[in-house]
This record gives C-alpha cells, structure tokens and sequence, in this order.
C-alpha cells in the first residue's frame, strides 16, 4: 500500500517535473518574445511620432475637424493616437505570438480567429476616422454658406449633413466587422428613408413660405436683394 | 528670357508681326463683358490723343466668341486682325486725331474666358516678348473708361519711371467698405505701402515688373489663379518697384470684379491678401513703418447719393453668424478678442459699435490662425464675412452723416490702429500653435 502510494506520488512529482521542464522554457520564450515585442512597439511608436510629426498630421487633422472631435471625446491629438495605437497593436500582436508558444490548443483556436480579425479592426477604424473627419468638414461648409447667405436654420442643417455621415460611417463601420449586417443595413436604410421623409414632409408643411421665398430668390427678381448690403470692392 | 511655351502658336504668329513696343494695353477678360469693341475703341483714341509717337499694341485676353461691335454684333476675325492698321480708315473714323503708329491689336483667342491669372501670365509674357516698356490693364465691363484714364495708367511708367500704378477711383462714401476697412488699411500697416486699391480691375506696370512677376513660381496658385492684383503689388512693394497712384475717376458698377457674392468676394481679395502675407513674411515682418505713394491726380474722392441699404438685415446677419460660428471663431480668435465680440453681439443695435481696436486685433487673429492653419483656410476665410458685416453695419451707423473729410480721417485712424497693433500681428503669426491633447 505505501509501495503504491510512494509510486504514485514519484510519477506525480516526475509528471510535475516533466512538464514544469517542459513549459519553463516556453514561458520564458513567450516571456522573452512579449519582452522583446516591447521594446519593438516602443521603437516602432518613436518612429511614427516623428515620421507623423514630420508631415504634419496634426495640423492636417485640425484642418479637417478630426482634432476637434478628438478634443471632445478627451482623446489625444492624431500624432499622438495614431503612434500610440502603433505601440498597442505591435505589442498586442507580440503578446499573442507569446502565447501561442505555449502551446494551449484552445487558446491557439481564439488566438488565431483574433489574429484574422485584426485588419477588420483596422479598416473599421479607418472607416470610421474618414467618416469622422469628412462629416466635420462638410458640415462645417454647409453651416459657413448658410450663415453667409443668411438661411435661418444654418445649425440644424450643419448638424443633419454631420448626423447622415456619421450614421453611413457607423453603418460601414458594423458592416465591415460583421456585425449584425443585415441588422444595420435595415435600420440604416428605414432611419436614413424615414429622416428623409419626415425633412421632406416638414419642408413641404411647415415650411411652404420658406419654400416659396427660396423659389422666389432664385428664380425671381433679384435686383432688390442686391442692395441690401453695399459693395465691397 | 521667358518660358514662351504656353503660348498658343497662333498668338505667337501675331507678336512675331508687331516687333518690339513701346506701350501695351490689355484687356482683360470678364464674365460681364459680352463685347469688348467699346474698349478697345477707348484704347486706340488714348492712343491717339497722347502716345502718337510710341509704337502701341492692344492685346485682347477675352474669348474668341466675346468680340463684337458696340451693338453686341459679332465682328468678322479679320477685321479682328486687321484692327485699325490701315490709317486711312483709321482717321476717317476719328477726325482731326491722326498717329503716326501703326496700333497693332494682337487676340490670345481662347475658347473659354480665361481665369485672371491666366489672363495676366498671358500679357505678362506678351509684354516681356514685344519688349514693352509700358503696360496697362483694362476691363471691358468698365462702362466709364475714357483715353485720359488709360494714359493716367500709362504715363507714369513711360515718363516718370514708375514700375507699378494703382487706380484710384471717385466712390459713393458705402462702396468699397472691404477696401476701405480692410484691405487697405491691412495691407498698408503690413507691407508698409500705401497702395489704396488693391483689387482693382485696372492697373499699369512697367516691362521690368512684368519680367519679375512672370519668372515667380506662384501662377499655379489658386489665390493667384482667381485674383492676382493683389499679389502684383504687393510683390511691386516688397522687391522696391517704383509704385504710385492714378486718379481714374469714377469706379462703375460693372467693375464689382467678384460679384454681389460676398463669400467669393472674401475668397478672393481677403483670401489673396492672407496668402500674400504668408508669401512675403520675410520682407514684412521687420517692417515697421509705412508710407504714401505719390498719387498721379486728385486723391479718393466720395460722392454720396442715398441709398436702399437693409441696416438691419446687415446686423442681424452679423448677429446670427458671431451665434452660429461661435465653435469656428472660438479656434481662430483669441480668446479675449473673441469674449469682446461675444459682448457686442448682445448690444442693441442702435448702440452697437465696432471699436477699430477690436476690429484690427480680430483681422489680426484672422491673419494669424490663416498662418498657422487651425482650420481649413477657406473656411477660416469664409467666417469673417460675418465679422466684416458687423463692421460694415458699424461704419454705416457712424458715417451717417460724416462729410468726405471726416471719413477720409476715421480712415486715417484706422490705419494708425492697425500700425499701432503690428507686434500683435508678430506675436501672434511667431507663436507655435499647439494642438492640445
């Protein structure tokens, strides 16, 4: 019975050893490649930050109304999310090259499907940052010629074409990570149809004089309108 | 020599045929102009009554389908091309006024209207090709161009050495606010010359001029392309040219230039202005004092018939434009400048005043923020059109009844204000512009 028990316990111990040998060298590789994934993501986040400072993004990004959204959501100039976006995504990737030394089967599955998942990440966010930066722009247009020419609701129109992009940006964006595709695309195209309706219904109804007046400026006599203000030149 | 390789070969053929000159007026095209047989009528009598001996050339920038008789009538391309060559016929047509020069006329044909800095490159290098001495340019849509003000144009240069004259016109005392408030006020405290119109459709310069402009690698520019007055003179002023000023007599409305568009007004004259002092920060940033032109003439006359003006409508839109651009105009401004805008958007209309201070340190943030680009620059442009309309609502309600001389003062002042205010203009376009994280 002790015989057993001792034997028992020497092929536990020897188990035991077997496989701490076995798996103490590659954690210390894992370890070694996330240590090493580090300092290439530091590297690697130096380099874009002067190479993104250099070609002046970030005033190519205020330009564009991006750093002004960025500055609302208490994020960090583009330069600066961009090279530290860098930083995670390299050392992320290192990270999970490390662990799948370890051998784990299961683990190896989900890190493989996340590995495959990555580019979607990165074109969703690409997606998203162009519609960011494009509905700024535009609705920054439309809101300077509707002040100028003194349309009344200069704000609200401002704020539907930035509404649209950015409802088409998040759409894409979904789309593009496969989430609920057929979900988004219907409730894109039913709010998308039925904002569409209800401006044309409201333009139609409650805005019959400000449609006849804006018919009446473009195709009426515009001689009167003109010397409302004096001549700059 | 130039780079002739933009010229057409047929436009070529013709400055082959016309040799060397002494004077060159050009017409300019323009949108408004349906026929340009009225200038050039004008053109050839200037030459007749006072360059009878100078070898003259008129060059003609419009499209080819824009020619036409003073009753809108097509006019046959050879009678085009022969111009007024013969003498004969010439005289006849002018009693008692006779050259002893053949006027050639020389078209550029184009079959669209070419934008102005085209246009201008265009006889530039006519000019610098046919060895002219003396240019002028003229629009066809001025409806009261007389021979006296094409040689008020051209006399400086020929006989006083002048390199660049500016035009300087009779206006109602509301025309021209943007040249009155802005543009000329901003341009004389920044680039140290008192050149009053800067955007103008007519103007004279020397051959010398006309060389140096044209080897400048900025033609490609959008600022230039759509209006390149202003980068003329200001380039004249900034490289030592001789500049001066020629009465004109009175500005017509066909010569609006830009239209009753007053965002593509602010796109091309403040926009160029903006793009002019990025251009030359070298030359104006030590730059402390400024100083008059001579001026060929009476100097800026006002006439002031009533007027229909919406003063109302003005502040409202300035009102409504300060409220709506308050994100906009909080990353241009400063912020205390933009806190006392703020402050006189809630007065009433009747005390509602735009200080000239507050005025100069606002253009001056304009100026600044175009520099460092905050935002896109047209758009940083286009949010000053409804800072102007307050100023412009604000000149109104304090000229009222001022005489010429009172606003030729409050004139004055400004000026002084936006020299006073200078370091500020410094400060501001030296200061690193950090975006904040």
């Amino acid at each position: 019975m002790r015989q057993i028990i001792l034997q028992g316990l020497e092929q536990v111990y020897s188990n035991l050893v077997h496989m701490v040998a076995e798996f103490l060298p590659r954690f210390l590789v894992m370890l070694s490649i996330i240590l090493i994934g580090l300092l290439v993501a530091f590297v690697l986040r130096y380099i874009v930050r002067v190479l993104l400072r250099l070609t002046k993004l970030d005033r190519v990004s205020e330009q564009s109304g991006a750093t002004g959204v960025l500055r609302m959501a208490h994020l960090p100039s583009m330069t600066e999310l961009l090279s530290r976006s860098i930083f995670w995504v390299t050392w992320f990737g290192f990270i999970l090259v490390g662990l799948s030394v370890l051998g784990v089967a299961s683990l190896q599955e989900q890190i493989s499907r996340l590995i495959r998942f990555l580019p979607e990440v990165f074109v969703a966010i690409l997606i998203m940052f162009l519609g960011v930066a494009i509905a700024n722009f535009l609705s920054r247009t439309a809101l300077l010629a509707a002040v100028n020419a003194g349309h009344p609701s200069a704000k609200i129109l401002s704020w539907s074409i930035r509404f649209v992009i950015w409802i088409l940006a998040i759409t894409m964006t979904l789309e593009e990570l496969g989430l609920g595709r057929q979900t988004v695309i219907s409730a894109f195209s039913i709010v998308f149809g039925a904002t569409m309706l209800g401006l044309a219904i409201a333009f139609g109804l409650g805005g019959q004089d400000l449609a006849r007046k804006s018919l009446e400026r473009y195709f009426g006599d515009t001689k009167k309108e003109k010397n409302k203000e004096p001549q700059p030149l | 020599m130039v780079d002739d390789t933009f010229l057409a070969d047929d436009l070529l053929r013709q400055l082959m045929s016309v040799g060397e000159v002494d004077l060159l007026v050009g017409i300019s095209p323009h949108a408004a102009a349906n026929n340009i047989s009225p200038a050039v009528n004008v053109i050839e009598q200037a030459f007749r009554q006072h360059f009878v001996r100078q070898r003259v050339v008129i060059v003609n920038m419009g499209a080819s389908n824009a020619a036409g008789d003073p009753d809108g009538n097509p006019v046959d391309d050879d009678v085009i091309a022969a111009g007024l060559g013969n003498l004969a016929v010439r005289n006849a047509r002018f009693p008692g006024i006779s050259s002893l020069r053949t006027i050639h006329r020389v078209s550029a044909n184009f079959s669209n209207p070419p934008s102005p800095g085209i246009a201008l490159r265009t006889i530039l290098a006519i000019a610098d090709l046919l060895r002219a001495r003396a240019c002028a340019v003229v629009s066809p849509a001025t409806s009261n161009l007389t021979p006296d003000s094409i040689a008020n144009l051209l006399r400086p240069i020929y006989q006083e050495k002048f390199d660049f004259v500016a035009p300087l016109y009779i206006r109602h005392k509301y025309q021209g606010l943007l040249v009155r408030n802005l543009l000329y006020p901003m341009s004389r405290a920044v680039f140290g010359c008192g050149i009053r119109e800067l955007i103008a459709d007519e103007r004279g310069f020397s051959g010398r001029l006309a060389g140096f402009c044209l080897n400048q690698e900025v033609w490609h520019e959008e600022a230039i392309r759509a209006r390149p007055e202003a980068w003329m003179a200001i380039s004249a002023i900034s490289s030592d040219f001789r500049c001066c000023q020629a009465f004109l007599g009175e500005k017509s409305q066909g010569m609006k230039g830009a239209g009753t568009d007053i965002v593509e007004v602010f796109r091309q004259t403040v926009g160029t202005l903006f793009w002019c002092l990025e251009n030359q920060q070298q030359f104006w940033l030590d730059l402390d004092k400024s100083q008059l032109v001579p001026t060929f003439g009476p100097a800026h006359e006002l006439t002031s018939e009533p007027t229909d003006l919406d003063r109302h409508k003005i502040f409202e839109m300035f009102r409504s434009g300060v409220t709506e651009l308050e994100p906009i105009l909080s990353s241009i401004l400063d912020p205390e400048t933009h806190s006392e805008i703020k402050n006189i958007v809630s007065l009433a209309e009747g005390k509602f005043r735009f200080n000239s201070d507050l005025w100069v340190r606002t253009l001056y943030d304009f100026a600044a923020s175009y520099h460092h680009a905050v935002i896109n620059r047209n758009h940083l442009v286009q949010a000053l059109a409804p800072l102007y309309r307050g100023m412009t609502h604000s000149f109104i309600a304090e000229h009222e009844n001022s005489s010429p001389a009172e606003m030729e003062a409050a004139s004055e002042m400004l000026c002084a204000e936006f020299e006073l205010q200078k370091p500020y203009l410094r400060e501001r376009w030296k200061a690193k512009v950090e975006v904040k994280s």
